[in-house]
């Protein structure tokens, strides 16, 4: 295996994302104004609750948890169900299979230029100045490392997902279906937009057992430092390990599966 | 040659709109798929709505079936975006390969051309949604009933549709200009999501800059208010009408002058 | 009578970003830009009269499609004046368009999804076409080509020839008075580019359509056009009669020989034996274009076969192709 071409795909992506200043910008302000929608709604949610902590949470801790998912958000979309999906439809999947590069890997690499710039781009910075405003609300220690860790795998899992609906659109028409359940589902199971500490138990219950969670609520409950004991990391991480390799195989056996289905439909 | 009034056009829209449902029927799968897809997103919607509102009784004075009203308002008045406006959507992909340049060269009006050309029938399944919502909510609240209720509601609604036709399509309008507004139009998708709040949760700069610059507050909060609080109704829940106009013309505006610079520069 | 098209001395003009190659150019991109200003169309004056069918050719980006537009409404030109139909036409695009058709070879702007009748049947209403001019046209068409089997087949099953015919077809149907056909037979095999042909000669004969033409294909000039303009770099090279135009660089005849040996080497030593003339070989033949007001084939043929056994020979009158090809590399001088 050759470092350097995964290494040219990545820095072509770099290139790609960085070469339109406009939606950079677009993204940018688009975040911020989101985000101002989510402060005030949760300062009236607060206000009018009479409570302080609801649910185990401060107002602070609600915000900076969806602050930092909005981040993560952005910093992990990448539409793979759409190329994927595109790429069927026209035809050109063909082409994909013709690269010396799994398809898997191959798209993965063109995308990982986007998770450069983006980690730089939003992540990061939203970092930093969720913690100069909250006054270091989250711990600088071990949490970090255990974030990271975390986001990789999270990061991974996110696209084993993507991989396994893109799939699907062998089989349909429709991406676009296939692709805005896809996101309501993981969206709102994931806790991107509600912390999962909000949900009912009997939802939570349920939750628990998908591969979701482990894509927002897991890095965020790590990094937020809820978690002191180490033991509690191990086996936190240990989950998310199992979700990555239990949709890794999945996604792969589908698309195995699947391939076939490209030949019957003549390309 | 005759001249092309409003009946000329209604006629004409009446006619594709009827050749678009016949090839609508030929992609059966997609149709379907979509369908759900849309069901799938209201119901999720309605899940996260309910989640926090299991938490929190009201939000700074508004209680759960108020908001419900507002909610089912902006679900309707989101509709006609989603039926007749769907082919925003495309325009990026149009323009891109230089396919947008075949709507050039017909005698009646770009905009409405390519608007006709695509009428989105899954939004009625978000119509269906809201309309229970309203309905439903009406009911708890004991709002009463008089036809000129209905009226305004009707009148109301209207006007206030045109405010997220005016967003999408000026939205959809900027990929005249840049490469990837994909994520423009994304953006305005997703703050629809946030019509349903009651503006007063903003401090003052925010409740102006949705009022004025990004009307989202036109889409549902202004106008129900006509409806849901004749008590305390502001001058501009009686001017919003007027404002979904002016807000549509300018989006027209802009997405014409776009369309006559872009489709001299390319292809 | 009035030219349909009048144009006088137009130039376009379009701003241009410079973008910056590399990692550190995109980053620089990134917050400052550049613009160059091109004339896509630099000068350019032509007057069309009615029922002419012309060959608007040129290299690509020569400015053909910008000109185009700029006729058809879609673009204001910077500088010069353009009438067509006696008025302006971006100014009134929406009544221009009522009296001109347009075709793009590669692009279908028939309804994708629906049977050929019933875009047929959008179009009628979009144009407002009389039942009775709808019914003569069909009938029309009907007596040119074999319409019925299309009519009931959705545009997406057919093959591109058969999508290109109908495309062609539906531009004629509101009895426009120009026509512009982009590159109508691209892609499509030899019988069908001649079928294409034969039907836009009909149309233009029956209805009196004036026709410009865009196309890469001499084929589709030499079936269909007597009138020429090339542009190249937005510059008008040539505007005339395609007879005028085979006598324009001289009287060029291609001879070609066959000889024992190898070509290319040969073809080497008989370009030195005439500097003067293009000597050129190929897998099976050497091919001399001669310029005959300068020496006769004869000649030439006379002395090659004095130094080498002739095995064979063809004598090939200049295409319009090589004369194209000759004005695209060299221009006008």
């Amino acid at each position: 295996m050759n470092p350097k071409k995964y290494l040219t795909l990545t820095r072509m992506g770099i290139m790609e994302s960085l070469q339109f200043r406009m939606s950079t910008v677009i993204i940018f302000v688009g975040n911020l104004l989101y985000l101002i929608v989510v402060y005030f709604l949760w300062k009236a949610i607060y206000a009018s609750s009479g409570q302080e902590v609801v649910n185990g949470m401060t107002f602070s801790d609600t915000l900076i948890y969806l602050v930092l998912a909005t981040a993560l958000f952005n910093f992990m979309e990448m539409y793979t169900v759409w190329q994927i999906g595109r790429a069927i439809q026209s035809g050109s999947i063909v082409l994909y299979l013709l690269k010396p590069m799994e398809i898997r890997r191959y798209i993965f690499m063109e995308y990982s230029g986007n998770f450069i710039v983006n980690f730089f781009a939003t992540l990061f910075p939203t970092f930093i100045v969720v913690n100069i405003v909250t006054h270091g609300a989250v711990p600088l220690g071990l949490n970090l490392l255990y974030f990271v860790v975390s986001v990789v795998i999270a990061v991974m899992i996110n696209y084993n997902i993507d991989f396994f609906v893109g799939t699907i659109c062998l089989y349909t028409e429709s991406i676009w279906g296939i692709n805005i359940m896809k996101q309501v589902i993981v969206l709102l199971l994931s806790g991107a937009t509600i912390p999962l500490a909000f949900f009912p138990e009997s939802i939570r219950n349920i939750v628990n057992w998908l591969p979701f969670q482990s894509i927002y609520n897991t890095p965020l409950t790590l990094l937020l430092g809820k978690t002191a004991d180490i033991k509690d990391v191990a086996v936190i991480l240990g989950t998310q390990l199992f979700w990555f390799l239990a949709t890794y195989a999945v996604s792969k056996l589908f698309w195995k599966i699947s391939l076939p289905q490209i030949t019957v439909n003549g390309g | 040659m005759k001249r092309k009034g409003l009946l000329f056009y209604a006629r004409l829209y009446c006619k594709i709109l009827a050749q678009d449902l016949k090839s609508k029927m030929s992609y059966r799968a997609d149709f379907i798929i979509s369908t759900i897809g849309m069901i799938f997103t209201n119901i999720a919607g309605f899940i996260s709505f309910w989640i926090l509102f299991r938490n929190f009784s009201t939000i700074n004075g508004w209680g759960y079936y108020e908001m419900l009203f507002l909610y089912g308002f902006s679900l309707v008045s989101l509709t006609p975006a989603q039926c007749f406006f769907d082919n925003n959507w495309s325009l990026r992909q149009y323009v891109y390969t230089g396919d947008f340049i075949k709507y050039c060269f017909r005698p009646i009006n770009l905009f409405f051309y390519y608007q006709s050309e695509v009428f989105d029938i899954k939004g009625l399944g978000q119509l269906a949604f809201g309309l229970a919502m309203i309905i439903f909510s009406w009911i708890k609240l004991g709002l009463g009933f008089t036809p000129l209720m209905l009226i305004k509601l009707v009148i109301f609604l209207i006007t206030a549709s045109l405010v997220m036709i005016a967003l999408q399509t000026a939205a959809a309008a900027t990929c005249f200009w840049i490469h990837n507004s994909f994520f423009v139009l994304d953006l305005a998708f997703r703050f629809k999501d946030y019509a349903k709040y009651p503006i007063t949760i903003f401090s003052k700069v925010f409740r102006f800059v949705f009022t004025f610059i990004m009307p989202i507050a036109f889409i549902a909060y202004y106008p129900s208010l006509v409806i849901l609080r004749p008590d305390e109704v502001e001058l501009l829940s009686w001017l919003s009408p007027l404002f979904g106009i002016a807000f549509f013309y300018i989006a027209y505006r802009i997405w014409m002058y776009g369309a006559m610079k872009y489709s001299g520069t390319g292809s | 009578m009035a030219p349909v098209i009048d144009i006088k001395n137009i130039t376009k003009e379009f701003k241009v970003l410079n973008r910056r190659e590399g990692l550190a150019g995109s980053i620089k991109d990134l917050f400052s830009r550049d613009y160059k200003i091109v004339k896509a169309v630099d000068n350019i004056t032509m007057s069309i009269e009615q029922g002419e069918i012309v060959g608007y050719l040129g290299p690509n980006g020569a400015g053909k499609s910008t000109t185009i537009k700029m006729m058809t409404g879609v673009l204001e030109p910077t500088s010069g004046e353009i009438l067509v139909n006696g008025k302006l036409p971006y100014k009134n695009r929406s009544k221009n368009a009522q009296n001109i058709g347009v075709v793009f070879g590669q692009r279908s702007q028939l309804w994708w999804a629906l049977p050929l009748v019933e875009s047929f049947k959008l179009l009628k209403d979009i144009y407002q076409i009389s039942d009775e001019q709808y019914d003569s046209m069909m009938k029309l068409y009907q007596s040119l080509v074999d319409i019925e089997p299309l009519l009931h087949k959705p545009v997406r099953q057919m093959s591109l020839g058969q999508r290109t015919l109908s495309d062609i077809l539906a531009a004629f149907l509101h009895d426009p008075k120009i026509v512009f056909l982009d590159e109508p037979t691209i892609g499509l095999d030899v019988s069908m580019k001649a079928k294409i042909r034969t039907l836009i000669h009909a149309l233009n004969k029956e209805k009196n359509t004036t026709v410009i033409l865009t196309t890469h294909d001499m084929g589709d000039v030499d079936a269909l056009c007597r009138r020429i303009v090339i542009i190249d770099k937005g510059k008008m090279l040539y505007d005339n009669d395609i007879s005028h135009l085979k006598g324009f660089f001289g009287s060029y005849r291609t001879l070609k020989i066959r000889v024992d040996g190898d070509l290319r080497k040969e073809s080497e030593v008989i370009a030195k034996e005439f500097p003067a003339l293009k000597v050129g070989a190929d897998e099976e033949w050497i091919s001399v274009l001669v310029d005959e007001e300068k020496i006769s084939v004869m000649d030439v043929l006379t002395k090659l076969q004095k130094e080498r056994r002739i095995r064979d020979m063809q004598l090939e009158e200049i295409s319009t192709e090589d004369v194209i090809k000759k004005i695209y590399e060299e221009g006008v001088e």
